[in-house]
């Protein structure tokens, strides 16, 4: 019961976390690029004001899918909070996946279509490396259950760094981070509008950002189960990934879907192949 | 569960009273099963004429169901059934096979076919040697055998067969009249319809490998007088070469006979199960046969070099497609792998086993993704997850046979059901290519909507099927030979199935009014009711999944290990690798459901807009566009990206296929 408390608690701050990193990611791409940039609180005023806007919709099923996604991302966040099975968190943040593509397909409009279709190649890319990722952790622990990386004594980081290396693109996607922003982007650089988002306004919107948020902190958290000895060593480790997201992203050019499936599968699968077989032999 | 022998002479009175009635009980729920469809078909036959037609089909499979579920209710049993109407069973099988040989042979004759003609001779020396040679007719070979592996394939085969062959009664009526025939051919369709669920519970119940043989080949028969149904210059090719596929399985069945009789002195599934259990007994004697039977399972599984006769047999009317995809044939395949499956546990053999199935998963689904043909997809997607069930059994631990006859299981519904709505769907818009279902909510609110569910549960938590799924790649992941290869090849097809079924699911949906109420459609009763029931099937039987796990999938894996694949309590599976709480996701996930429902209807005509065209969007004739080069209206269209340059089938199946054939070899090979 205590662990659902605090499972609980853990999944309210999610949103508020969230938000922050994104505003402090702004800013931080801001001064990388020689601007000022927002304050960083900017994410929650966007959010709140698109509350409490008007819904303005397409059609219902649009509606239905913002719902649903946010609402199981937020599920995929409690079975993290709750220490569940990894497997099962990241089938259960599938749903909310698969049904932002829904909600895009189901409005004739070439932008959302285009993104829709993106975003799918995009989910073909990052997700083998997550399962595969899983499978290592299940390998070093003996099970997908996170309570059992807390049972480890040493951190996952030493036997799996080529893993980590996988998760990385999986969040370097999941993030929208250049090159591989490319069913939808935080940048005015797109032929595309916002691609899966174009057809989303106003408090839908709002939804989509809010499970955007959740995604960003899930992610995080695997990462941070690869150092979860120390909260320094965690915070650390978090930090400087979430710095290289942010530098990659600002070096980066965004690419095509085909040059994005064949280097993540192609060099990710690689480098998760070579360190599941250090797992398999050690 | 309770256990009962057809042959014993009970000493006590009361004992000897109970015997009896259960034997009795068990002739008659045995015959309702595999004889009485038999019966009902040459009924069909027969009598003409749709209304008699129209009440023997329903009653028939209802008769069959119940059968089955008797069956079920009595749990597992071996049975001996001596001699029918006075004719003894085994030399009636006998006569059987050589007379069904014989025919198919008489239809390769006729079609001048010399391969499938070698192939029928090759079987019929095999079973000549089999039965005047090698095989001593003074042991007893106990015919019937069923565990709870068999008796969930006997539900899957008797009710969800049924519901199709109801299905069908509508289905082929309106099939006719389009096709405008001077006289119906539906008595020779439900005929082979019948047939066929019969043949299917004899070969899952059949403990004898010559009489499971002879059902498999009556099988193989069926579905070449069903896929040549409509007759067409392409369903007669398909057919032909769904004929020589099936026909090369069957060798290697008979080869797997001769073998098994020469070296393990029996044709008894149990005998040699247990027999295998021995240490030492794992060698070429005991494997060869094994990987022989296992080559016959995927022909009839129709896994990769074989895929394309169960591609092929789409041009067959929409009801054979379904059956022979969820419930009958294809699943006789993995039914046979896995029941064979102790016997070549943790040998090298199973290791090939788990790769060629994991390959065909992937392969399958990536060739899935480059189809923009609604029926296409469904058939890869069969092909891969029975792929994935071949995985499992050659993984061959309790947890990844649990996680076979789970996919067994909900595969059945949500696949029956995806072709029975790909039907429905073609006979209303003319098509079942993918891009025609843009928007289908317009036109056929409740089927697209029932789609809709039919892929959500073939695809996405907490349905039957991904709990399945999960079972698998965590099992995959404690495999204890090849893990590596295996655990990407999952991951991999995993991931290309979700794309293909989200962006089916979501073109259908498609709408430009917010609040859409589109007139509710006109279906035949017939076809209504089993879209109805097996959509409500999907859904209710992955509610109730901790139960059909404990009732069916549990019993049957404990013939595998001993070891518990998982323990249920609450809802909730949980072994050492892993937990899936089925009973609080479905909560959670339900009320987040109902409540984004309530939220999507609460939002009106008042806050529609259209779609972004960059500004200058436009509505002409109630057509959606943007306004366009001089001034003038373009109406939008969109397309999937069906990326055939990756996927294409003409680009991947040359590969594919010499990688299967390759991998058949190192099977076969490796065991000697």
């Amino acid at each position: 019961m205590l662990t659902f408390i605090a499972a609980l608690i853990g999944l309210a701050l999610t949103p508020v976390v969230g938000g922050l990193l994104a505003g402090v990611d702004r800013r931080v791409t801001a001064r990388l690029q020689s601007r000022f940039g927002p304050p960083i609180l900017q994410p929650f005023y966007d959010v709140l004001k698109l509350l409490g806007k008007a819904p303005m919709v397409v059609n219902s099923w649009q509606v239905m899918s913002a719902y649903i996604y946010v609402m199981s991302s937020a599920l995929a966040v409690l079975l993290f909070f709750m220490q569940g099975d990894l497997l099962l968190l990241f089938f259960v943040m599938t749903i909310g996946a698969v049904f932002q593509v829904v909600g895009a397909l189901s409005v004739p409009s070439p932008y959302a279509q285009v993104g829709a279709q993106r975003e799918l190649l995009q989910m073909l890319a990052y997700e083998p490396l997550i399962i595969v990722v899983f499978v290592g952790i299940s390998m070093a622990t003996g099970s997908f259950k996170i309570a059992d990386v807390y049972a480890m004594e040493k951190p996952l980081l030493l036997s799996m760094p080529f893993l980590f290396i996988a998760l990385g693109y999986a969040l370097t996607i999941k993030l929208r981070k250049s090159p591989f922003d490319i069913s939808a982007c935080h940048h005015a650089h797109q032929e595309l509008v916002r691609g899966v988002l174009t057809e989303y306004s106003g408090p839908h919107l709002a939804l989509l950002e809010i499970g955007h948020w959740f995604d960003v902190v899930l992610i995080l958290g695997l990462c941070s189960l690869f150092w979860h000895t120390s909260i320094v060593g965690m915070v650390a480790l978090l930090v400087v990934t979430y710095a290289a997201e942010i530098l990659i992203d600002n070096i980066c050019a965004r690419m095509t879907w085909p040059w994005m499936l064949k280097n993540v599968l192609g060099v990710g699968l690689v480098l998760s192949v070579f360190n599941l077989l250090w797992l398999y032999v050690s | 569960m309770q256990s009962v022998s057809g042959d014993v002479h009970p000493e006590v009175s009361r004992l000897s009273f109970v015997l009896c009635y259960e034997v009795r009980m068990l002739d008659t729920l045995v015959f309702g099963s595999v004889v009485f469809p038999l019966l009902a078909a040459l009924a069909v036959y027969f009598v003409r004429g749709d209304a008699a037609r129209n009440i023997i089909v329903p009653v028939s499979v209802a008769i069959t169901a119940a059968a089955a579920l008797g069956l079920a209710g009595l749990g597992s049993f071996s049975y001996s059934p001596q001699a029918i109407l006075g004719i003894s069973l085994n030399g009636l099988i006998t006569v059987l096979d050589f007379a069904l040989l014989g025919f198919i042979f008489l239809i390769a004759l006729r079609m001048g076919n010399l391969l499938i003609m070698g192939l029928t001779v090759l079987q019929v020396l095999g079973m000549v040697y089999l039965d005047f040679f090698l095989m001593d007719h003074g042991t007893q070979v106990t015919g019937f055998y069923a565990d709870s592996l068999s008796l969930t394939m006997v539900l899957i085969i008797s009710i969800v067969g049924g519901l199709i062959c109801f299905y069908g009664l509508g289905y082929m009526k309106e099939h006719e009249e389009h096709l405008h025939l001077a006289k119906s051919r539906q008595p020779r369709f439900f005929f082979f319809m019948l047939l066929f669920l019969g043949a299917m519970n004899g070969l899952v119940l059949a403990n004898n490998l010559s009489w499971m043989y002879f059902f498999w080949e009556v099988t193989t028969l069926c579905s070449f007088m069903l896929i040549g149904h409509d007759g067409t210059d392409e369903a007669k090719t398909n057919a032909t070469r769904a004929l020589w596929m099936n026909m090369a399985g069957g060798v290697a069945f008979v080869a797997a006979l001769m073998f098994l009789q020469k070296s393990m002195g029996t044709l008894s599934v149990q005998d040699i199960l247990a027999k295998s259990a021995a240490p030492g007994m794992k060698t070429a004697a005991l494997l060869l046969p094994m990987a022989f039977l296992c080559f016959a399972g995927f022909t009839k599984a129709a896994q990769v070099p074989f895929q394309s006769w169960l591609c092929g047999a789409m041009v067959a009317p929409t009801p054979v497609s379904a059956l022979l995809h969820s419930s009958t044939m294809v699943k006789a395949g993995v039914y046979l792998v896995i029941r064979m499956a102790p016997a070549y546990q943790g040998t090298m053999l199973s290791a090939a086993v788990a790769i060629f199935g994991a390959f065909t998963f992937i392969a399958t689904s990536a060739l899935a993704v480059g189809q923009s043909n609604g029926k296409k997809v469904l058939a890869y997607s069969t092909i891969a997850n029975l792929g994935l069930i071949i995985a499992c059994a050659g993984i061959n631990t309790s947890a990844a046979i649990a996680a076979a006859v789970m996919l067994i299981i909900f595969h059945a519904i949500s696949k029956g059901l995806l072709f029975l709505c790909v039907g429905a769907i073609e006979q209303k818009i003319g098509s079942r290519d993918i891009e025609a279902m843009r928007g289908l909510f317009k036109v056929m609110p409740r089927t697209a909507v029932i789609t809709v569910i039919g892929i959500v549960t073939m695809m996405l938590p907490p349905f039957g099927m991904l709990l399945a799924k999960w079972m698998a790649l965590e099992s995959a992941a404690t495999a204890t030979a090849a893990m590596p290869p295996l655990v990407i090849m999952l991951a991999l097809g995993s991931a290309l199935t979700v794309l293909f079924w989200a962006r089916w699911a979501g073109v259908m949906l498609g709408s430009t009014v917010p609040g859409e109420n589109p007139p509710s459609e006109h279906q035949p009763f017939t076809v209504r009711l089993p879209l109805l029931l097996l959509a409500g099937g999907a859904v209710g039987l992955s509610l109730l999944s901790p139960f059909v796990y404990s009732m069916l999938v549990a019993p049957a894996t404990a013939l595998y290990a001993k070891a518990t694949a998982y323990t249920v309590s609450m809802g909730v599976f949980e072994n050492n690798a892993g937990v899936f709480a089925v009973y609080p996701l479905f909560l959670l996930l339900g009320v987040g459901f109902v409540y984004a429902l309530r939220a999507a209807k609460k939002v009106g005509p008042e806050a529609a807009s259209l779609p972004y065209m960059g500004g200058s969007q436009k509505v002409v004739d109630g057509k959606i566009g943007f306004n366009g080069p001089m001034n003038g209206f373009v109406e939008t269209a969109a397309g999937n990206y069906y990326m055939e340059s990756l996927f294409g089938e003409s680009k991947l199946s040359k590969s594919i296929n010499v990688i299967a054939i390759v991998l058949l070899a190192v099977m076969l090979g490796g065991v000697l």
